[in-house]
Parts: C-alpha cells; sequence; structure tokens
C-alpha cells in the first residue's frame, strides 16, 4: 500500500435508509422494532469498492481482511432518511508484513450535521511464502 | 423485557443469542450489506483461498451481535457506539453464540459500556470470530 494515499477523500455519495433494507437486515438478524445499527455497513459499500479498488492505494485486494469496525452514532438514524456519505482515508500503516489501511466515513442528515461516523480497518496479510 | 438502568450491576451478562450459520443466510447478508466479495458466495473461491468452502462476512457476524445488545437494551437507537475486531473466519455450519457483560456504568449520563464477544467450538478449541467488541448503551431517563 502507497503511504501517499492518507488524507484522500472519496464521496459524497447518498445512501437511503430504505424500508426494505431495514426489513432485510432485520430478517436477517432479529432483535426489537428499530433500525439494526451495523445496516450502516450498506452505507460504506456505496464507496468502499472505489477505495479498495482505488489504484493510488495500490491494495492488493486477494490478501485483504476485515480487521475491525466501529460505529458512533450522534443521533438515532430516520427509516427513509437519505444519508451523505464521505469517506477519507484516516492511516496507512504497515505491522509485520500486514499493511492497516483505516477508513473513517462520516454520514450527514438532510441539515449537514454528521449523523454517525463509521471506521473500519482492513488489513492487506502478509504474502505467505 | 428490557433492564431498566438502576437494576443494572457492573458484571452483569447480557444474554447470549446462538444461531448455526447457513450459506442461505450469507448469501441473503451479501446482498442485504451490499459485500459481494466472492469469498462469501462462492466455495471454489474460498477453496483456493485455503477455507473449506465459503464464510461468512466479519459483518454478517457483527450484525449478530448488535441483535444480542439490542435485543438486551430493547431499542437498537439507544446504542450509541458498537465496535468488533474480527480475529476468526466463521464456516457454513457453525453456532455461533453472542454474549457479554457489563464493564461499566455511569449514573450521570445513564449509560452502561459493555464488552461483547462472539465466540464457537471448533474442532474441540473455542474460538472467537469477534472480541474485544464494545457496545456504549444510553438508557432513558
Amino acid at each position: 500500500m502507497d503511504r501517499a494515499a492518507e488524507g484522500k477523500t472519496y464521496g459524497p455519495i447518498a445512501f437511503e435508509l430504505s424500508s426494505d433494507r431495514v426489513a432485510a437486515f432485520r430478517t436477517l438478524f432479529g432483535g426489537p422494532p428499530g433500525i439494526p445499527p451495523t445496516i450502516l455497513t450498506a452505507a460504506e459499500f456505496t464507496l468502499l469498492p472505489t477505495i479498495v479498488g482505488d489504484p493510488e492505494l495500490a491494495l492488493d485486494f486477494a490478501r485483504v481482511v476485515h480487521g475491525s469496525q466501529e460505529y458512533v452514532f450522534h443521533r438515532p438514524l430516520r427509516l427513509g432518511e437519505t444519508l451523505s456519505v464521505e469517506a477519507r482515508i484516516a492511516s496507512i500503516r504497515e505491522k509485520g508484513g500486514s499493511g492497516f489501511l483505516t477508513i473513517d466515513m462520516a454520514m450527514r442528515g438532510a441539515d449537514g450535521a454528521v449523523v454517525a461516523v463509521a471506521r473500519s480497518t482492513m488489513i492487506e496479510r502478509e504474502m505467505t511464502p | 423485557m428490557s433492564p431498566r438502568f438502576d437494576d443494572l450491576r457492573v458484571g452483569d451478562a447480557v444474554p447470549m443469542l446462538a444461531r448455526i450459520v447457513t450459506s442461505e443466510d450469507v448469501r441473503a447478508y451479501a446482498e442485504a450489506g451490499g459485500d459481494r466479495n466472492p469469498l462469501h458466495r462462492d466455495d471454489a473461491v474460498a477453496r483456493a483461498a485455503g477455507f473449506p468452502g465459503i464464510i461468512a462476512h466479519g459483518m454478517f457476524t457483527m450484525g449478530y451481535l448488535a441483535a444480542c445488545v439490542t435485543t438486551w437494551a430493547g431499542d437498537p437507537a439507544s446504542v450509541t457506539r458498537l465496535s468488533a475486531q474480527f480475529r476468526a473466519p466463521v464456516f457454513m455450519g457453525e453456532e455461533l453464540v453472542a454474549g457479554g457483560r457489563i464493564r461499566s456504568l455511569d449514573a450521570a449520563t445513564r449509560t452502561a459500556i459493555l464488552e461483547l464477544w462472539v465466540r464457537l467450538e471448533r474442532e474441540g478449541t473455542t474460538e472467537y470470530p469477534i472480541r474485544r467488541g464494545e457496545a456504549e448503551v444510553v438508557f432513558p431517563t
């Protein structure tokens, strides 16, 4: 991976918290009425393929695994609202032969205020001999 | 029945949820979550990567952990933070068990911090597809 891409941004792109999407998550995972918190992964995937495939990052996709994930909510999600999703490469690090790519995505509501922040770390695993 | 903040104690368990992972569910998740990586859809691709067949998405396992937390809390909107580290692959037919406990409580903000995990048994060994999971849950006044 190329560290020069730190700070690069992608988007914004619109993502709708549609009732169909919410119903699909609730059918799969259960839980009480409301919007399942990890539905924001679908918002992240509006941009993730672009980021992972960005030639400037030079990621070897075949070696990439999801290392960790965090969601922070500044207010509850609203059914049917459209979020504006913008990604930023927060850091690119190397440790023990593996690369660690941390991506922050801010999700904004119609008023422009941040509703939630998603932070994902992708690991580009060491080449196996 | 969701708990009342005043009844919570540090160390209390978050009730465990258990489910068997099926390829139908994982394929349905790929559509719902938008992650169409062939490692989670195509057995031949997964075998070429050294797995016995397709593996579940990390976010499939985390979605299930989220259900464990929201079921306990009673309202998904009360979860203000949720995090997980993915540490082991999950194969089809395996049983995921999600659970956790209360690490700390803040009476001033009526907030509970939970530590969370998802584990499974494989060939006599306990594996943790998710460890060091955390959630922050804010209870209504």
